[in-house]
């Protein structure tokens, strides 16, 4: 990693939580040929969010370099962390990091499916912890003309909690259900309004194809592109939009929830740092799961961000996000993520 | 264990012997041949307040052991590298502001941009801070002394201080006026910034405009600006713009357009040539008198030229490729600055043994066992091997 060592990474949300140079990025690079397990812990004191590879001014992969470095970490038994671990022994045995029944897990669904190409992949938190949200993503996709399927017990984790924390082997094996599950379906398109599993559909997956000698051919969405075409309304209230890192820096989806946010007529007001300079919410890449008060800290900050912009709601389009924002904002900022604000449209 | 049970009481400490690596570096460019002249910390203390820092301070200088002050580590003259075995005295953990009666008062940690955020709220912004203001500290840039946006109509952080709270072996006092010199530009090594009073301007909107213009024409436009930075067509190249050489021209009042807009927007994201390989950039301040002359020897020398714009004067940034015989340009660019009545950017580690009669005696008297990062201020293994260079250079 040829670091120049100008800390301009330093930057990153838990960095700026924990004032120790052994979680920025500048010193983990530093660090990182000598590792042991208090470094290894340090080294997941990160929400791989990715701010770190804007700022840096040589254009390291940092992104990538995080994630190969925690699987250095796991394959030295260094790694997973005890919460990490336990997740990872739970979605073994039930295929989601929630403990929640395979056979429960599209009973978030109001309506019947009928068999198609194009499959709503709803993704573990919408199914198991924010039932609102893939129910307002189904609706709405329907209402608004798109025929899709459901696989309800045949759909597994994308894996993502695991990838971003190094665990490629439970990767690799929920990305082996999972396209046995599409192939069988005869699914050609898939659409998701999660962030995460959209990223790792989309990036990982055909890396794992490849490698397991899988044929990947389907073409892959996230909500926020059908939105952006085919929303509108008037809803005509104020409100901020916060960028998931996994759609916005990982993805490059930036304008997307936007056209979508202004389709139905909300005044959008934007955070003073927005798009590639968002910051994060402090739930993605084990963060939250493992270290809980320094997501919060981080959350706290972006929820004081976007209540200054004299607006007390935040559209986002992520059901991590909309969980963390959620859960540290105690009511003081009203949360929805996107697909709920399409809902409204669609049912006033 | 007992350094480690005599310091923790002050703070969150760190010992291990792989992360103290890290305090060893800031932004400058060490060549291997002298990496062995850095020494590793031996603990690393947060303090929280000025009565921490005067009792970290008693301690060290009981046992005789050096301080190093560190903020952010973004400088590049190695001011927050330590030169001896030392205690590393880290300031983000005391990085409260406070906004009372139109005066900013800020402790040592604080991080400019999160003030100015703050300020903003409040209808008042910052008169001038860094480039790097997303992440470095008041304490570390007043020790710098450094100059930035905003220069231009309210000079360097030196200009903009009503006020330093200093600590050395004696205590903790404010200082003012004439005898913040001692403080700012200095790295700590006559006493420890530990809180600073901040002069700031009411928020009025910046406005900004991309003039094409040469370097002469551009000092000529400079008249009522707030900021102005200049960039070669080399440098521009660099950054992946345009090929012709620019003005940023910004001031409270008046007109803007398109492109300074966009310039504006980039203030805080420096460096991005640095993606074009590893670079040295060697940084020169000048009287707007000579500015003019420097800037055509300037020129010829370096792949890319960026110049900030102060009151009375010009800060050059060269930029130019890595490896010894760049370092050598570095110090040409240096001495031709210094014989046109100019100097460079920050002392730190490098330029060490420049300081004057006066400051150098205060640090006799005032810190007579060298403890206040020791080798900054005097000559070191560094500083030497420079000015031997440069006078070879100078010779040739």
């Amino acid at each position: 990693m040829d670091c120049i060592r100008c800390g301009l990474c330093n930057v990153c949300p838990v960095f700026r939580v924990e004032k120790l140079e052994s979680v920025s990025p500048r010193g983990k690079i530093i660090v990182s040929k000598s590792i042991d397990s208090r470094i290894a812990r340090d080294f997941f004191k990160c929400s791989v969010c990715g701010l770190c590879e804007v700022v840096c001014p040589v254009n390291l992969k940092l992104t990538e370099f995080w994630e190969k470095k925690r699987e250095e970490l796991f394959e030295k038994k260094l790694a997973p962390l005890p919460i990490h671990k336990k997740l990872r022994e739970m979605t073994f045995r039930d295929f989601n990091p929630y403990g929640g029944r395979q056979e429960k897990r599209a009973e978030w669904l109001e309506f019947p499916v009928e068999k198609s190409r194009t499959l709503y992949f709803a993704g573990c938190t919408a199914s198991y912890r924010l039932q609102n949200m893939a129910k307002a993503s189904a609706t709405a996709l329907k209402e608004l003309g798109i025929e899709f399927t459901v696989l309800g017990p045949e759909e597994y984790c994308c894996g993502s909690p695991f990838l971003r924390t190094g665990q490629k082997d439970i990767g690799r094996f929920l990305f082996e259900k999972n396209i046995r599950a599409w192939q069988k379906a005869g699914v050609e398109e898939i659409i998701t309004s999660c962030p995460g599993c959209y990223k790792t559909i989309s990036q990982d997956y055909p890396r794992f194809a490849r490698e397991l000698g899988y044929s990947f051919e389907f073409e892959v969405k996230h909500v926020s592109m059908i939105f952006s075409k085919l929303a509108k309304g008037k809803l005509g209230f104020k409100a901020t939009y916060h960028d998931p890192c996994h759609l916005g820096r990982h993805m490059g989806i930036y304008e997307e929830p936007r056209d979508a946010i202004r389709r139905c007529g909300i005044k959008l007001v934007e955070m003073e740092r927005n798009r590639e300079f968002a910051l994060c919410c402090g739930a993605g890449g084990g963060l939250r799961s493992q270290f809980k008060e320094i997501s919060i800290a981080i959350c706290e900050e972006r929820i004081r961000e976007a209540l200054s912009t004299g607006t007390d709601i935040l559209i986002t389009s992520c059901p991590f996000c909309e969980y963390n924002f959620t859960r540290t904002g105690k009511g003081r900022i009203k949360v929805f993520d996107l697909s709920e604000i399409v809902c409204m449209t669609l049912f006033p | 264990m007992l350094v480690k049970d005599s310091f923790s009481r002050f703070g969150t400490v760190e010992d291990h012997p792989e992360v103290l690596k890290i305090y060893c570096y800031d932004f400058t460019l060490i060549p291997r041949i002298f990496s062995r002249f850095i020494k590793r910390p031996i603990i690393v203390v947060q303090p929280r307040s000025a009565e921490d820092v005067a009792e970290i301070m008693r301690i060290c200088e009981r046992h005789e052991i050096p301080i190093v002050p560190r903020g952010a580590g973004t400088s590049a003259y190695g001011g927050a590298t330590p030169l001896k075995s030392c205690v590393v005295m880290d300031f983000k953990r005391m990085c409260n502001f406070e906004i009372r009666d139109g005066e900013l008062v800020a402790q040592s940690g604080a991080v400019w941009i999160e003030m100015e955020r703050e300020l903003n709220r409040n209808g008042e912004a910052l008169r001038v801070y860094p480039t790097s203001a997303n992440v470095s500290t008041v304490g570390g840039w007043i020790a710098q002394g450094g100059y930035g946006i905003g220069s231009l109509r309210y000079g360097s952080i030196a200009e903009n201080l009503k006020w330093l709270e200093i600590v050395d072996f004696e205590g903790i006092r404010i200082v003012k006026g004439e005898e913040m010199r001692y403080y700012v530009g200095t790295f700590g090594c006559l006493g420890i910034i530990t809180r600073a009073c901040i002069k700031t301007r009411k928020n009025e909107p910046i406005n900004c405009r991309a003039v094409h213009c040469s370097f002469e024409e551009a000092i000529s436009m400079l008249e009522g600006g707030y900021h102005a930075s200049f960039k070669n067509s080399k440098y521009l190249s660099l950054e992946g713009f345009g090929a012709k050489d620019v003005l940023l021209i910004c001031s409270e009042k008046g007109d803007g357009d398109e492109t300074g807009k966009m310039m504006w927007g980039r203030r805080l994201i420096p460096l991005r040539i640095a993606s074009k390989g590893k670079r040295i950039f060697p940084e020169v301040i000048l009287p707007h008198e000579n500015a003019v002359k420097f800037y055509e020897y300037a020129e010829r020398i370096s792949e890319g030229l960026e110049v900030v714009f102060a009151k009375d004067c010009a800060v050059f940034i060269a930029a130019l490729g890595n490896g010894y015989r760049n370092m050598l340009k570095a110090l040409k660019i240096v001495k031709i600055a210094e014989k046109l009545g100019g100097r460079v950017y920050a002392r730190g580690m490098l330029f060490s043994s420049s300081y004057g009669k006066d400051i150098s005696d205060y640090k006799k008297r005032i810190d007579p066992k060298n403890l206040l990062n020791p080798g900054k201020m005097g000559w070191n293994v560094f500083s030497m091997s420079i000015g031997l260079l440069g006078k070879l250079i100078w010779t040739a």
